[in-house]
């Protein structure tokens, strides 16, 4: 693909904003301050279109969605680095408009001139308008859009009106074929009310084939689960087919009223291969055989996602394909350890968006053994001064966890009773739920003679509070080979 | 106790933020009870036959249209089971199908509501509102007030005299200018409120179960769990640093 036109001399006030936001990363590093929103703030306070004009590097790729979003980036910066690229991207600061305002900051030196070779800015879905008609990205990557919390984000079709309302026409989509709300991203529309007309985005679908993981679904019956945002065709509104589906709206879908389908991938994984840890990475229609960076479903979609966007920005494909033989996912969010017989497994379960609260007790459960699982996963920042909207935990499928290897789930938190009565709804047996008011005491309650798993559940905001001392106490009662409940108060 | 039949209108679209779940509970409460879930190309149905509770639950924005084009035909049988008393419970933007207009400038349209009600919604698509509601409802006794969520892109206007589901003792109602909540005419339940509603509120809940079958002893699925998560909820919404400025009624 081609690049962009070479910049223009910037001018007084993009110059102002640049040193202005090098001058407060400056006092940031002096002061030993994280501060990851501030550079990026002072810049646009100071030159409020500074994503537009200041001098974009010859090529700029976005990444957002909902799931995956940081993960897609992460492994496209780096097999871009692999070539020899110089990329600018914010993996270590915000993905909100300020964090891509310090990004492109970064990017140039002090005279305004752009550095870097490529940009690879993560994007948080709902900034969209604040930084995609300035940027004005060459190629704009989206893993999928999914429920997310419901304050924040609505519905996922309100996000895609977002990005859809934002999306210059000239950038080259790179979509998730299986997501029926992302594919429809870039599609022209004609003028309706005060809404303008607009084109058809050029654009290409990455998908994952048909595996043994997936679940089927009967015609005409819509997919289990809570939160299923495409259950109806976009064109005739009749129940879909589905060819294959896996999770929420997830899946190939046909309508067999009017013969609407799931747009064809050019871009497809198959023949996942967890044991041996290899996949088929057809890139339009030259399969080839890589390293499966993760086995878990979801990083196999941000696996095909950033090979089939490295083929669009006309990365030989061999080097495709070898990029995967490095590159790792961010390991921040999982981790899974051998104690004697037991497995501990810590999972990042992210409150207040039951999609991905989903996604974790699914893969809880994928552990064989029975199971004792600890979840805390209150909003932190509704402890004292709010009351949280429980809503969301009727999102997520707590019906995972009503599964007779479950033998124990201890909940800790403020909303620990409405954890307890959604698992009781969910089918948990109530005699195997108990409730703390401590978020870490659980580590030393839960009963482990016998387990052969057991989960710490917790979410962003208490990762360090709850979520470190939880692991590190279960750590050490497993270590020292204990059996029942430690018995502390 | 004779068995109930409660019909879910439009699930495959009408299904946010969790409040199939008020649906989900009920039937927990009454295992006995016949759930009839009605696809959008289907007949209601309500028109057809009695229906104890009649139920439809958030939607989107193009979903809320979708509901009003499949009601309209229905429109007639739908005003004549609410005028009736025939239990009806909308919860959210569904409420805002019955009334007369929906606009959403930002999304470029304009929808004609069913008319049942004299209400009209403006979204703001950059404006979505959330907060916390607390009420009574007479039935169910100031003891045990209503405790609920907003969040919204709609403002509701109607006219000051159509009865509201509630009126806030704290939050907003309709909008921020008043406190009357949702509306309750005839048989129709309607209001914005999540939670969802039936679950986080299980004296609301009995009231409804004893509505729904006058001869039968309300049983509550769950009820001690149930209980024990509306009590601390209550203890939370009555402590007056969890209330801030914009979920005050401005007069």
């Amino acid at each position: 693909m081609t690049g962009r036109e070479p910049a223009r001399r910037p001018g007084a006030r993009v110059l102002l904003a640049i040193w202005a936001a090098r001058l407060a990363m400056l006092a940031l590093r002096v002061l030993r301050r994280p501060g990851t929103q501030v550079p990026g703030l002072v810049a646009l306070r100071v030159h409020p279109g500074l994503i537009g004009a200041i001098a974009h590097p010859p090529r700029v790729v976005v990444v957002t969605g909902t799931n995956g979003k940081t993960t897609a980036a992460n492994l496209l910066a780096g097999a871009l680095e692999q070539q020899g690229m110089r990329v600018a991207s914010n993996r270590n600061g915000s993905n909100l408009a300020a964090g891509v305002a310090a990004s492109l900051v970064r990017a140039v030196d002090l005279r305004g001139r752009s550095r870097a070779d490529v940009a690879v800015l993560e994007m948080d879905e709902r900034s969209a308008r604040l930084v995609l008609p300035g940027l004005d990205p060459d190629l704009l990557l989206c893993t999928n859009l999914t429920r997310d919390s419901i304050k924040r984000n609505a519905h996922p079709a309100y996000i895609a009106w977002i990005i859809q309302s934002s999306l210059p026409e000239r950038t080259r989509l790179v979509l998730n074929a299986d997501d029926l709300v992302t594919a429809g991203l870039g599609a022209a529309a004609e003028a309706a009310g005060t809404v303008a007309a607009r084109g058809e985005n050029p654009r290409v679908y990455f998908a994952v084939d048909a595996h043994a993981g997936d679940v089927p679904v009967p015609p005409g019956a819509v997919p289990p689960g809570a939160a299923v945002d495409v259950a109806i065709c976009p064109v005739c509104a009749t129940t879909l087919d589905w060819e294959y589906w896996r999770y929420n709206h997830i899946g190939k879908a046909v309508c067999p009223n009017c013969g609407f389908r799931s747009p064809e991938a050019q871009y497809r994984a198959r023949e996942v291969d967890p044991e041996r840890d290899r996949v088929v990475l057809d890139l339009d229609g030259d399969a080839r055989a890589a390293r499966l960076v993760n086995d878990n479903i979801v990083n196999v979609y941000n696996e095909v996602a950033v090979a089939a966007a490295l083929d669009v920005l006309e990365v030989p494909r061999e080097r495709i394909v070898a990029a995967f033989d490095t590159l790792q996912p961010p390991a921040t969010r999982f981790s899974e350890e051998r104690i004697g017989e037991v497995t501990l497994v810590r999972q990042l379960t992210k409150g207040l968006v039951g999609v991905a609260c989903s996604r974790a007790f699914e893969y809880v459960m994928t552990f064989p053994g029975r199971k004792a699982v600890l979840l805390a996963i209150d909003e932190v920042t509704d402890r004292t001064t709010e009351v949280e909207m429980t809503a969301w935990t009727y999102d997520a499928d707590y019906e995972a966890l009503a599964d007779d290897s479950v033998e124990q789930i201890l909940v800790g938190g403020i909303r620990r009773h409405d954890q307890a009565l959604r698992l009781a709804i969910a089918g948990v047996d109530p005699a195997r739920i108990q409730t703390f008011a401590s978020e870490t005491i659980a580590a030393d309650r839960v009963e482990l003679d016998g387990m052969r798993v057991v989960a710490n559940l917790h979410s962003v905001h208490n990762a360090p509070l709850t979520g470190t001392p939880v692991q590190a106490r279960l750590r050490e009662r497993l270590r020292a080979g204990e059996s029942g409940s430690g018995g502390a108060a | 106790m004779s068995a109930l039949t409660i019909e879910v209108l439009y699930p495959e679209i009408a299904n946010l933020h969790g409040d199939l779940a008020n649906i989900g509970y009920l039937a927990q409460c009454r295992p006995d009870a016949r759930i009839v879930r009605t696809a959008l190309t289907a007949t209601p149905a309500f028109v057809a036959g009695p229906v104890d509770l009649l139920y439809l639950g958030p939607l989107t924005e193009d979903g809320q249209r979708l509901a009003i084009e499949r009601l309209r035909p229905h429109r007639e049988a739908l005003q004549a089971r609410v005028e009736a008393g025939g239990l009806t419970l909308f919860t959210h933007n569904a409420l805002e199908v019955l009334g007369a207009r929906v606009r959403n400038p930002e999304m470029g349209y304009e929808l004609r509501g069913l008319e049942l009600l004299p209400l009209e919604a403006d979204l703001r698509m950059f404006g979505r509102y959330n907060g916390k509601v607390m009420g009574v409802l007479p039935e169910v006794g100031p003891e045990h007030p209503v405790l609920g969520w907003k969040s919204q892109f709609s403002r509701v206007t109607t006219t000051a005299e159509l009865p509201g589901f509630l009126t806030a003792d704290r939050g907003v109602g309709r909008d921020e200018s008043t406190p009357v909540e949702g509306v309750r005419v005839g048989g129709l339940l309607g209001t914005s409120l999540l939670g969802p509603l039936l679950v986080a509120n299980p004296h609301l809940t009995r009231w409804l179960l004893r509505e729904l079958d006058p001869d039968a002893e309300p049983v509550l699925a769950h009820e001690e769990l149930a209980l024990a998560a509306y009590d601390a909820r209550l203890r939370d919404f009555r402590d007056p640093r969890r209330w801030h400025r914009f979920e005050k009624v401005r007069r």
